[in-house]
């Protein structure tokens, strides 16, 4: 069953993005929902998962973006990996530091993706990079990932038994 | 027990005189019938009262049931109503979607029957996924004869160039992105350079002449020298010129002519090169400028 789920996000994700990216994008920036799952699986599953999915999504990101390099197919691996340890190193992964690590995972995302097209692109401005596009984009999927893991919380928490919780 | 000589006699008196009271009333005239009428006015005086209270909460309930019904009739009529002004509404914007659909593809229809190089017509799909690239994703691909490096347009000017085919698909990096190049010239000067996209979603032409008289409003069109567009086709308006010292070459700002947040449908150009034995070139000619095109055409 979770393969299946796994195989749905990565089918499901990229065109999701790709088709719908006019219609979640505030101000030009769009979500990176690719990101966003990958964290959330590392976050919840481990480090082993995310970075299979990640490289999975990864790769889809690339065949439907405009860019010559494979940023992608390395950066999304890379991140689940991140999310996977730091959720090893967390007793409770509660809304603020979910909303910390997403902010800070996209963020480190954004800033080896300016490397990376700017050392094998045509170069780019920082300046205008983080604050037109790895500022935004760090704040919009921090939001996003949190709405989605509260989400989550709460259907987990229904559907866990109440005896769980006593130790009797 | 009731004696049944005693009923007999008193009864049969009783009978007898009404019996006769009514044969009087039927035998004599209507003007005889007058104490009997004053003693009817006055019982019909004392029930006048009531009835009319009557007939007052009657009329009452009435005309509650009535406003009642009326009410549940406009009720039921409101909700049809309403029902009926949002199929309208939803038919009405099915329709300018058609209308507007229907101008975009006759403009393209125009452009791919004026332009005298093949052409396939593809719809956009998607966007890029990341915010790094500015490109588009279309419904066409490597089945239906397109490669990478194809020039694609709108009737509005040059959108960019493929850079990624696969087999009913196709990502097209616009000419607004930094990573993409294309030769282009200044239509009144003549002066070529290598048109490529900015940071602010403009794109820029680099290496004009320095004494070049380029100007503020100068058209950019293709060069067609190199990559899948052919030559002339536009690419935007000059809005700003960079003359920095101590550089060899003038840029300048363009603003493109097509708007990259609103086309549905572009033009792929799969062979830059004149398809048509057609005297007349692609785009009517400015006189004085037997090669120059005029992208006014094309708008």
């Amino acid at each position: 069953m979770k393969y299946v789920v796994y195989a749905a996000l990565v089918l499901l994700v990229v065109p999701f993005q790709v088709v719908l990216a006019d219609r979640i994008s505030i101000a030009g920036i769009h979500p990176d929902l690719a990101l966003v799952a990958v964290c959330l699986i590392g976050f919840y599953i481990g480090e082993v998962e995310a970075v299979a999915v990640g490289v999975a999504i990864g790769f889809m990101l690339d065949l439907f973006s405009g860019g010559a390099h494979w940023g992608n197919l390395f950066l999304k691996p890379l991140t689940g990996l991140l999310a996977g340890r730091a959720r090893r190193n967390l007793v409770n992964l509660t809304p603020k530091v979910a909303l910390l690590l997403l902010f800070g995972l996209s963020i480190v995302s954004g800033l080896i993706m300016f490397l990376l097209k700017s050392l094998t692109g045509a170069g780019a401005d920082f300046f205008a990079a983080a604050r037109g596009i790895i500022f935004p984009q760090a704040c919009f999927d921090a939001v996003l990932g949190v709405a989605l893991l509260l989400l989550i919380q709460r259907w987990t928490s229904a559907r866990a038994p109440l005896a769980a919780t006593s130790y009797e | 027990m009731i004696s049944l000589q005693s009923f007999t006699g008193a009864k049969r008196a009783v009978f007898l005189l009404l019996a006769i009271l009514a044969a009087a009333l039927l035998v004599f005239p209507e003007s005889r019938h007058g104490p009997l009428q004053a003693v009817g006015r006055l019982m019909v005086a004392t029930v006048a009262l009531p009835l009319r209270g009557v007939d007052a909460v009657n009329s009452g309930i009435e005309a509650v049931w009535s406003r009642y019904l009326s009410l549940h009739q406009v009720r039921e009529e409101n909700a049809t109503l309403r029902q009926e002004i949002a199929r309208l509404k939803g038919d009405s914007a099915r329709l300018r979607e058609m209308a507007a659909a229907t101008d975009r593809l006759r403009a393209l229809l125009e452009l791919k029957e004026r332009l005298p190089y093949a052409t396939v017509a593809a719809r956009v799909v998607g966007r890029d996924p990341t915010n790094w690239y500015r490109s588009i994703v279309i419904n066409k691909g490597r089945k239906d004869g397109l490669k990478a490096d194809m020039g694609v347009l709108t009737p509005a000017g040059v959108v960019g160039r493929i850079v990624k085919v696969y087999d009913h698909l196709a990502v097209v990096l616009l000419i607004i992105d930094r990573n993409n190049a294309v030769t282009g010239l200044i239509q009144r000067t003549r002066d070529e350079g290598i048109v490529e996209g900015t940071e602010k979603g403009l794109a820029r032409i680099k290496y004009l002449p320095l004494l070049s008289t380029v100007k503020v409003g100068d058209q950019v069109v293709t060069s067609g020298l190199a990559g899948g567009l052919p030559r002339g086709l536009p690419i935007g308006r000059i809005t700003k010129i960079e003359r920095r010292e101590a550089e060899l070459f003038l840029s300048a700002e363009i603003e493109p002519d097509s708007d990259f947040s609103r086309f549905d449908e572009v033009l792929i150009v799969t062979s830059p090169r004149e398809t048509t034995g057609s005297s007349t070139p692609p785009f009517p000619v400015r006189p004085g400028s037997p090669d120059r095109p005029d992208t006014e055409a094309l708008r």
